[in-house]
This record gives structure tokens, C-alpha cells and sequence, in this order.
């Protein structure tokens, strides 16, 4: 009779709280009802005492186990209502995930200060300082002091931008050489950089500006030879470019060098094969170099028969268009933000 | 300079083609710029006979012939050409052919018939159609009848030759000349040379002293003057092999004196004249000096006055030629010559480039005397001149050269030691060795023993006079491939940049990190870009350094701002729809001392910055607002507080490109150290501009000269702060920074900031008020603070700020 009534009593909660769809309130509203405190379940617990005394804990065993697997149906009931909740909230917060970012407002360096920045580090790891010269210099420091005296054919090389006849904008960042020589006590090991703007009186195309950036290098100490200077050249060329890189001396003519030479790299587009870029050579001329002339030593006070050196020339322009891939030098100066946005 | 390899191959042997002949030369300091095939594009063309020629038999104008190109069988092409008859040899271009006119032979069908190949006209072969007749130019080129059958056609078109362009360096004189290039070839091959001999026999009696004096005034400007006189001369053109040799060289052949002329100066590296004898008044030639003033008339009819300073040839009368670069109108080679005077002189190089580039006269001569010749040279020369003539039958020679050479030149020795070349190369070559590379390139080597030399330099070496130009003779020889490289870094030096240049690559990369584009802009300026920017008429600014030969008229100064070049970038961007800017440049600018310069001017290195257009990126999750005055003042703020510096005041002020009311200048004391504004109005409209731009720019060493020198860090507060907020009614032409100003003075010993955190006008504010809102901030460093504490030193500062700016405290 009790037993009964207490598995009709089961039955009907089963039923309440598997029904139970909406939420989780309906759940407690069901747990009140049969389990609370004035519920189905505590009123029977109240009306044991009518019950034979032999009764009662047959009884009371029935309802507490009938509570507690209602309890356990309203504790699984309520994790499926409360995960469905998350769910449904989730689901509702869901956003267009292939929406642009919002970005920060990024700035950049340019190309040639990014360029000039991986040769100086390579240097500095050689051991090499960086010195500077005035950009309007002496005809002195730019040709005289370099072997090149006035009417000298080699100074067709470079078609100057004269202020007076003895001032000009540098067309070489080479007086740089001539001015740390000078500066420093006759024969001092110099191991130097010299990297700046130069002006040539070229017109502004797609390979030549009236205004570039060159790196002048300056090696002086005793015993320095030509393999030194193939030397360091390899090992500054196959860092910037890459270690698969060729290198070959051609002989060549500068005035402040004796021997001098064009140093070319394999080209990095096609690397050797010939294509456009190396007109069809697998060639690519990079820089300028050569033993530094013994007069030009003596002219800044070095002795020839004590000291020797190697001097070198790049320009900075051409490192950065064959690195970058870069086919028109103008788009260097003209500053187009979309250009320069993607360094 | 430009020669073919045939005339090369007329003083000696080798096996190299063209291309490794321009390698091996490149390699060895003698520069080839381009190999010239005259028969490029007719690699695949070969000569062939038309064994049977019959009618297209769909065609009335087409024709099918069988052709032999020296294979076993007959290949059929099908021809257009109405001249063609069985049993002529024709050229053929085989299947696969790139003609030089482009077309590319394939193996196609005319009419249902196969065509294996094209029958070619003297058009489709690029040949030289100008001394062809009517014949040869219409149809197909029809070759002579015993031509032999399979050849490549270049052979019989004379096409065959290959042109070496050379691109000689400044030092090397010797290399102007076919033998000079044979030399080196000698070296390089280890071939012995086939020197012409040269000898001309002296058959008219007259001495040619009697006939004509020579003479030099200006010994500084010429070393040499040799010349030789014939007679009987007989005018007409050269032989065809001379002119096809001139040609190869890109001269065009005039008469036989002439050519002869250039032919030795091609053939020796030895410019000559030649005058024709009886228009040379008093029959003298002097070299001297221009008289300033002089009338230069030269051979191309151009009449130029002298300065002074030209070295020119002379009769009695008059300047008979530009010494060393064109001779005289006067005493030119005409038919009527019968009686010419050859010249062969040694000029002085740098006279001859000063007054070639005056005139704008570039000559292969003056080109030769710029880089030096070989003074002995002169006699040589005009006996191969006369030799060639002679056997032209066009001259006779008269007795003798009449020589004027003062100071005979004495050959440059040189000493050196195996171990000196060696310890300039790096090499570990035997003496021996470096001997025999120098004696086959002319020099006399006397051993002395112990690895020791004493050597004379052949005399058309003019740029070798010390070991060093020795160690390069080796090297280049030897190869420069085969040094082996080392590296001289045994010893340690450290690598370093100047404290200036740190400094700018610090503040480059703080622009960066602020959101700022790096530009890189020339240095040059103009008044018109001063005008644009309202640079006043009497600034200092304007004082911009004019250069001697710029480049365009819109750029003839070097600046003296950097403002000018960040404008011109912007007007670009602008011009390119590039709206939103935000660039900053880091360069000098040159302030002369005085005009014109006597000495180098003051560079100092400025930084400007501009920003103009949206804030942010255009898209869906950015506002669209514009950048303002206080964006480019953020900017500097914060570039100032990352070179730490501090305690700097700010106050409105004027700059001529900038609005009067939108003006900041950043100072420390009474000196600048940043203005930041927007661009003038009316400069903006100057340049075009429509839309809002704001500058900035400061000085680098002025910055540096503030900048901590060492950072360091600031211990992380152990106790917690209080905040008071502080909201002032305020006349609104009241400056916040005075405000702020007080606050900071009134603050007592634990205020530790003042943040303004709001600005408000309009509704519920009186027209001519502001409010701001400020958050000061309390701390101790030891201990927690109370709220009495703060609330005092707040009551200080509320009281002095309404003191001071008769502010009303606001809710």
C-alpha cells in the first residue's frame, strides 16, 4: 500500500523531470514539490508514525532510496539543462571570425636603412667602426687625396655637382678614407666603414640617381694583402647574399688602388644561368676594390713600406634591389607609402 | 675602342672563339663590353642550288623547288619569288632558323605542299643593301653560279667577322691599339705575335726639311713633333681590305690619305694628322698656345674663339688644328692634294681632355692622347703611313722625318723583390715566375740575385712607375682567381659607431615603433619650394647653397630644410591617392658660413616627421577619424620620453609654415628642441593640398645634448596610490599645461602625477569656458597613505588652481 504509493510518487517525478525542457527553475519548482521540505516525500517520512513500528524502516529505507534516485535524476537533468544553457549561449555569441583584425598603425623603416643596417651589423662582427665625412667636401679629399688629380681621364668616371671649383657634393664616400688617414697618427691600424649619401650628376632613371648611398670600406695595418681583401669580401658577400653565392675578382682601374678590381657575385636571380637581370652574363658587378694605392698612402701620411691596405666600394641601392628584387631604383626616393609600407 | 677579330688574327694565331677571347681579355684588366656578331641570326642559313624548280600546282605564283644543301637528299621549299631559276645557288635558311629580321623559320605547308625551309632576300639576311644592284634587291639574293653548296652562309656573305667592343680602363693607353691588343693576346696564349714590318722606302729626292719646319713652343703641352712630307700624292679611295679593317673599327673610310691616318692610329695606337702641304701658309707648323681670342676653325666647318689655354697646331699665320683632336678647316685633305705633310706627336693628356671637353669634341684621338701614347712611337707611325701609301702607289716619299723632340724621355725603371709583389698579393710565386709574365709583356728584367729585379719599363707603359703597378702586371696575369683567399683578422678590433650615430638609429627605430614611415629624400631644394612653404624673404633659410651645374632647373640648392623635401613627398603620395601619411626623414641640412663658399659649410643632421589623413587603417572596426595637432604632439611626446627626456615646457608659438594658432614649441630653457603645428593654411594651398597636415621638427644634436644619458628604472610602488579627480570651470583661453603647472607645485611631497583625463565645451558650459577635468595621484614610498593625507594636498592644489585661474570647482 505505502510501497505503492511511494512508486506512484517516483513515477510521477521521473516523469516531471524528464519533462522538464524549458529551464532550470521548472527543475527546482520538481524538487520542491516532491523533496523539499513540505513535499510529497517529506510528508510521507511525517505520516511514518501511523505505521507499524516494524514497518518504519522498511519504509523509511524505501522513500530515502526513492529520494535519492529522484535526486539523481534532478542532478543529471540539471547538468544536461545547465550544458544546453552554455550551449545555446555560445551558439548566440558566435561571431564572423573571417572579419578583418583591427591593426595597429605600424611604421617602417626604409628599404636602404634595413639594407645599410645587415651591412653595418656584418661589419661590426668584423671588426670594423664606422666613420663619417661631410657630404659637401673639398675637391681635395674627393679626388686629389685619392690619386686623381685635376683633368685626370678617370675623373670622367663621375660627373660631379660642383658648388666652386675646389667644393663639391661628394661623388664617392671615399675622402672618408683620406680623412680618418689624416685624423689618426701616421700608420694607426684602420679597419673602418663609411657609409653615406653621394651625389653624381646622373639623370634620375630606373638604375641611376642623382643622389645614392655608398659604403666605403678602409682595411690598413701591416702585412695586409690582396688575398685579404678577396677574403673579407667573400665572407661580407655570402652573408648578405647567401653562402651558395660565386665570387670573382675581374682586374680593373681605379686611381687609388694598385691592383684594382670589379668585384662580381653569381647572379642571385638566376644564380649563374643568364637571364635579364645579368644580362645573360650570370654575372653581377657589386663593388669596387683593390689594394690601396702607396701614394695615397703618402699623401696621408701613412708609409707604403710600413703599411699596406685594401680599400673597397658599394653601393647601397644595388645590394637592396638585388635582395629585395626591386627593379627601379626611383621607387628608393619617391617615397610612396605603398611601397614603403611593405618593408 | 673597337676591332674584329680578323684583324687580330692577322698578327697572330689563336683558337679561342670571340666569346673566350672577350673572357680571357676581360678577365686580364682589358675589358670587352660586347661581342658583335655580324652574322648573328644566320646561324642556321647555308648556301644551296635549285636542282629543279616547277610551278605550285595550285598556285599561279607560287613555285616548288628541290634544293640541294649539300645533304644526301633534295628538301623541298616552296618560294614566292618570281627570280629564282633551276641551277642558281641561293641562301637557304633551314627550319629552325631566326632570321635577323625576327622571323623564325618553321616547317609549314603552302597550298597542300610541305615547305621545309625559306629562300631569303638580302633584306631578310640584314645585309649591307647600299652597294647592291636593282638585281640583288628584288627577289631573292641570288649568289654567283660557283658558290660553293652547304656552306654556312655567312662565309660567302661576309658576314663571317666578329667585332670585340672594348670598354678600356683609363689607365691602359697601350690596349688603344690592334697591337697593343696582340701583346696581350701574345701573354694570355703564350702565341708569338706577326709584327708587321714596317719600312717605307724614301724615292722622291727632296729632303723633307726643306720643305717643311716643325717646331714647339709649348714644350709643357707637347713632347713630340715628328712629321714626314709626299709627294705626287694621287687622291681616290683606299683598298677594300683597309676599309672593310676601318669599318670593323667603326670609322667610315674617306680617301686613302686619310684612311691611312686612321688606320695607323688603329693599327699603333698613334693618332696622326695629315695637311695638305700648300695650304699651309709659310709651310711651318708650330705647336703652341692658343692666342686668347684666336679664330679656331676646324674640319667641321665650326669656328670657335680661343681662351688661351688650347694647344694648337699653327702655321705662320693661323692655328692649322686643334692639337691631339681635330685638325684645321684650311689644311684639310681635298681632291686637289698633291703634296700632304703627316703628323705624328706626343700631346700632353690632361691639355688635350680640358680642351676636348670645352669644345665638346671627342675624337679617337684626343681619346688616345687623354690616356697617353707611346712618345718613341712617332717615327714608326709615319713610316707605316707612308709605307701604306706607297704601296698604294699613291705617294711618293720624300727624305728624311723632320723630328722636333727636346727632352728626349728616358725609359722608367723600377726595382723590385719577389717577396715585395708576393707580400702585397698574398701569393708564395716564384721570381721566375713574375720574370716571365713581365718580359712578355714587354719589360726588360735584369736579375740581381736573391729574388731581386731590376726592370725597365717598355716606353708604351705610361702607367706603370712603381712595384705596386708591378704587383699588378702579376696579378692580373696570374690571375686574380688564383690568389688564395685568407682573412686579416688575427688580431681583435672592436667594432664601433659613434654615439651620434647610435643615437640616430635609436630615434629612426622610436618614429618607427610610434607608427611613423621612414623617407629618404635628396638633398637639393629651390626658391620655389621656400615661396610654397612661406619661408620669409629675409630668413636665414634662404641662404641655401646654389650649385655650380645642377641637374634641372628645379632643383639648384642644396637645402637647408628638411621641411621643403617632406612636403615634396607628401604632394606625391597625395598625387598618387595615397591619403594617409605618416612619414619622418632623418637627414642633413648645409648652412653655409658665407656665399660663395670659402670653406665646407655646418651639416646638421634634422628630423622632421608629417602626418596627415586617417588615424587609423581604413576598415570596418576603425573609426574614420582624422589625425589632429595632438596626435603629432603624442608623437613627440612620446619620442621624447623614450630618449628620456624630461622637465621640457611647452608653449604656443609661431613658425613661418605653421598655423599661428595650432603652434607648439617644445622647450628646455629658452632653447627649442621640437615645434610642432599644423601646416599653414595658405602654404597648404600653395602646394595643393586640401586636407589637414601636421609637421614636427627638431634638431638631432640638440636632442642628443638632452637625452639621458643612462637609464634607470624606476622600483614598482609597494603601496597603493589614491586618486583624486578634479573638474575645473575655466576661461577657455586658459593653457592647460599652466593648470597642470600649479597643480605640480601644490601637489605637497606625495602628489606623483597629474593626468588630464577630460576636456569638455558646449552644452551647459558658457560660451567663453572650458572645462577639464584633472586625476592627480598620491603616493608614499614607504608606507600606505591615508585619505586625510591625500585629501589635504588636494585641498592645497584646489585652492591655489582657483586662485590662479579664478576656476570654478565643478560636481
Amino acid at each position: 500500500m505505502m510501497e505503492e504509493k511511494i512508486e506512484q510518487l517516483k513515477a510521477q517525478a521521473a516523469e516531471a523531470i524528464q519533462h522538464a525542457a524549458g529551464n532550470l527553475s521548472e527543475l527546482d519548482d520538481i524538487r520542491v514539490k516532491f523533496l523539499g521540505k513540505k513535499g510529497e516525500f517529506t510528508s510521507i517520512l511525517r505520516g511514518m508514525g501511523a505505521l507499524a513500528k516494524e514497518d518504519r524502516p522498511k519504509v523509511g529505507k524505501i522513500v530515502n532510496e526513492a529520494k535519492a534516485q529522484i535526486e539523481a535524476l534532478i542532478a543529471e537533468k540539471n547538468e544536461e539543462l545547465k550544458a544546453r544553457a552554455l550551449a545555446d549561449k555560445l551558439a548566440s555569441e558566435k561571431i564572423d571570425v573571417t572579419l578583418p583584425g583591427r591593426t595597429q598603425p605600424l611604421g617602417h623603416l626604409h628599404p636602404l636603412t634595413l639594407t645599410l643596417e645587415r651591412i653595418k651589423d656584418i661589419f661590426f662582427r668584423m671588426g670594423f667602426s664606422v666613420e663619417e665625412g661631410p657630404e659637401i667636401e673639398k675637391d681635395y679629399f674627393n679626388f686629389e687625396a685619392l690619386n686623381l688629380p685635376k683633368d685626370h681621364p678617370a675623373r670622367d668616371m663621375q660627373d660631379s655637382f660642383y658648388i666652386t671649383e675646389d667644393i663639391l657634393m661628394r661623388s664617392q664616400t671615399s675622402p672618408v678614407q683620406a680623412r680618418t688617414m689624416q685624423k689618426n697618427d701616421p700608420n694607426t691600424p684602420i679597419r673602418m666603414i663609411a657609409p653615406g649619401r653621394v651625389y653624381r650628376r646622373d639623370e634620375y632613371d630606373a638604375t641611376h640617381s642623382p643622389m645614392f648611398t655608398q659604403v666605403e670600406g678602409l682595411v690598413i695595418d701591416k702585412g695586409i694583402t690582396m688575398a685579404d681583401l678577396k677574403g673579407t669580401l667573400e665572407l661580407f658577400l655570402h652573408q648578405i647574399f647567401s653562402e651558395d653565392v660565386k665570387i670573382r675578382l675581374r682586374p680593373s682601374f681605379f686611381p687609388f688602388t694598385e691592383p684594382s678590381a670589379e668585384v662580381d657575385i653569381s647572379c642571385v636571380m638566376c644564380h649563374g644561368k643568364g637571364c635579364k637581370v645579368c644580362k645573360g652574363t650570370g654575372w653581377l658587378e657589386i663593388l669596387g676594390a683593390g689594394m690601396v694605392h702607396p701614394h695615397v698612402l703618402e699623401m696621408s701620411g701613412y708609409d707604403p713600406n710600413v703599411v699596406s691596405g685594401f680599400a673597397f666600394g658599394m653601393g647601397v641601392e644595388r645590394i637592396a634591389m638585388l635582395s629585395y628584387g626591386v627593379d627601379d631604383l626611383r621607387l628608393f626616393y619617391d617615397n610612396d607609402m605603398r611601397f614603403l609600407s611593405q618593408f | 675602342m673597337q676591332v674584329s677579330i680578323q684583324w687580330l688574327k692577322d698578327y697572330i694565331d689563336f683558337d679561342w672563339t670571340a666569346e673566350e677571347l672577350a673572357d680571357r681579355f676581360t678577365m686580364a684588366g682589358v675589358p670587352v663590353e660586347n661581342v658583335i656578331r655580324a652574322d648573328a641570326g644566320l646561324e642556321s642559313v647555308v648556301t644551296g642550288r635549285i636542282e629543279k624548280i616547277e610551278r605550285h600546282p595550285d598556285s599561279d605564283h607560287l613555285w616548288v623547288c628541290q634544293m640541294n644543301v649539300g645533304k644526301s637528299d633534295l628538301i623541298q621549299i616552296i618560294t614566292g619569288a618570281q627570280n629564282v631559276r633551276q641551277g642558281q645557288v641561293v641562301p637557304v635558311a633551314m627550319v629552325g632558323a631566326h632570321l635577323p629580321n625576327g622571323v623564325h623559320i618553321k616547317k609549314g605547308k603552302l597550298r597542300g605542299l610541305p615547305s621545309n625551309g625559306m629562300l631569303c632576300s638580302a633584306g631578310e639576311l640584314h645585309l649591307d643593301t647600299s652597294k647592291m644592284t636593282e638585281d640583288q634587291l628584288n627577289g631573292i639574293y641570288i649568289l654567283p653560279d660557283d658558290t660553293p653548296v652547304g656552306v654556312p652562309a655567312k662565309d660567302v656573305l661576309g658576314k663571317s667577322d666578329v667585332i670585340l667592343e672594348f670598354e678600356l680602363t683609363a689607365n691602359r693607353g697601350d690596349c688603344f691599339s690592334v697591337l697593343g691588343l696582340v701583346r696581350e693576346i701574345a701573354v694570355l696564349t703564350g702565341n708569338a705575335p706577326k709584327w708587321p714590318t714596317i719600312a717605307c722606302k724614301e724615292d722622291d729626292d727632296a729632303k723633307a726639311a726643306d720643305l717643311v719646319n716643325v717646331g714647339i713652343e709649348a714644350d709643357d703641352l707637347c713632347d713630340r713633333f715628328s712629321a714626314r712630307v709626299v709627294k705626287n700624292v694621287k687622291i681616290g679611295p683606299s683598298p677594300a681590305w683597309m676599309q672593310e679593317r676601318l669599318e670593323g673599327a667603326g670609322i667610315r673610310a674617306i680617301n686613302n690619305v686619310v684612311d691611312v691616318t686612321n688606320f695607323v692610329m688603329l693599327e699603333l695606337g698613334q693618332p696622326m694628322h695629315a695637311y695638305d702641304y700648300d695650304e699651309i701658309t709659310g709651310h711651318q707648323l708650330t705647336a703652341r698656345r692658343a692666342a686668347a681670342g684666336e679664330n679656331l676653325h676646324t674640319l667641321d666647318d665650326t669656328s670657335r674663339i680661343a681662351k688661351g689655354d688650347e694647344l694648337v697646331i699653327a702655321d705662320a699665320e693661323h692655328p692649322a688644328g686643334l692639337a691631339g683632336i681635330m685638325g684645321g678647316y684650311e689644311t684639310e685633305i681635298t681632291e686637289k692634294t698633291t703634296t700632304v705633310v703627316f703628323e705624328a706627336a706626343s700631346f700632353y693628356g690632361p691639355s688635350i681632355r680640358r680642351t676636348s671637353r670645352a669644345c665638346g669634341l671627342h675624337s679617337e684621338a684626343s681619346g688616345r692622347f687623354e690616356r697617353g701614347v707611346d712618345v718613341t712611337n712617332t717615327p714608326r707611325a709615319l713610316d707605316r703611313a707612308c709605307q701604306l701609301l706607297q704601296d698604294m702607289g699613291a705617294c711618293m716619299v720624300t727624305q728624311g722625318i723632320v723630328d722636333c723632340y727636346p727632352a728626349p724621355k728616358a725609359p722608367t725603371t723600377i726595382d723590385f723583390t719577389a717577396a715585395q709583389i708576393n707580400g702585397r698579393l698574398g701569393t708564395e710565386l716564384p721570381g721566375k715566375d713574375m720574370v716571365a709574365i713581365l718580359t712578355k709583356l714587354g719589360f726588360e728584367v735584369e736579375d740581381k740575385g736573391s729574388e731581386s729585379y731590376h726592370v725597365t719599363v717598355p716606353s708604351w707603359r705610361n702607367d706603370c712607375s712603381r712595384m705596386d703597378d708591378l704587383s699588378e702586371e702579376v696579378a692580373r696575369i696570374y690571375g686574380f682567381d688564383n690568389i688564395v683567399s685568407t682573412t686579416p683578422f688575427g688580431r681583435m678590433m672592436q667594432g664601433h659607431q659613434s654615439e651620434k650615430q647610435a643615437f640616430e638609429t635609436q630615434v629612426k627605430h622610436i618614429l618607427v615603433s610610434l607608427g611613423m614611415t621612414e623617407e629618404l629624400s635628396f638633398s637639393f631644394t629651390s626658391n620655389d619650394l621656400f615661396d610654397k612653404l612661406r619661408v620669409p624673404e629675409d630668413s636665414e633659410l634662404r641662404r641655401a647653397i646654389p650649385i655650380m651645374n645642377p641637374l634641372t632647373d628645379e632643383a639648384p640648392l642644396v637645402r637647408t630644410c628638411l621641411l621643403t623635401s617632406i612636403m615634396e613627398n607628401a604632394v606625391r603620395n597625395f598625387s598618387r591617392k595615397n591619403m594617409d601619411i605618416k612619414l619622418f626623414d632623418v637627414a642633413p641640412v648645409f648652412y653655409p658660413k658665407q656665399l660663395p663658399l670659402t670653406e665646407l659649410p655646418d651639416e646638421k643632421l634634422k628630423i622632421v616627421g608629417l602626418i596627415t589623413g586617417r588615424r587609423d587603417e581604413a576598415s570596418w572596426n576603425q573609426t574614420n577619424d582624422m589625425v589632429d595637432f595632438y596626435d603629432m604632439k603624442g608623437i613627440v611626446e612620446q619620442l621624447l620620453a623614450r630618449l628620456s627626456i624630461s622637465k621640457y615646457t611647452v608653449e604656443a608659438g609661431e613658425h613661418f609654415a605653421l598655423h599661428p594658432g595650432k603652434t607648439a614649441l617644445f622647450k628646455k630653457g629658452r632653447e627649442t628642441i621640437a615645434t610642432v603645428g599644423e601646416l599653414h593654411p595658405e602654404a597648404a594651398a600653395n602646394f595643393g593640398i586640401k586636407q589637414k597636415v601636421y609637421l614636427f621638427e627638431m634638431d638631432l644634436e640638440t636632442l642628443m645634448k638632452y637625452a639621458g644619458k643612462k637609464f634607470h628604472f624606476e622600483s614598482l610602488p609597494k603601496y597603493p596610490a589614491i586618486e583624486r579627480d578634479l573638474a575645473l570651470l575655466v576661461a577657455e583661453d586658459v593653457q592647460a599645461a599652466d593648470i597642470e603647472k600649479v597643480i605640480q607645485k601644490n601637489g605637497g611631497k606625495h602628489f606623483t602625477g597629474v593626468t588630464l583625463f577630460d576636456v569638455y565645451t558646449g552644452k551647459n558650459i558658457e560660451a567663453d569656458k572650458k572645462s577639464l577635468a584633472f586625476r592627480m595621484t598620491f603616493q608614499s614610498k614607504d608606507r600606505t597613505l591615508t585619505d586625510d593625507e591625500a585629501d589635504t594636498a588636494f585641498k592645497n592644489i584646489v585652492a591655489a588652481v582657483e586662485k590662479s585661474f579664478d576656476a570654478e570647482l565643478r560636481a
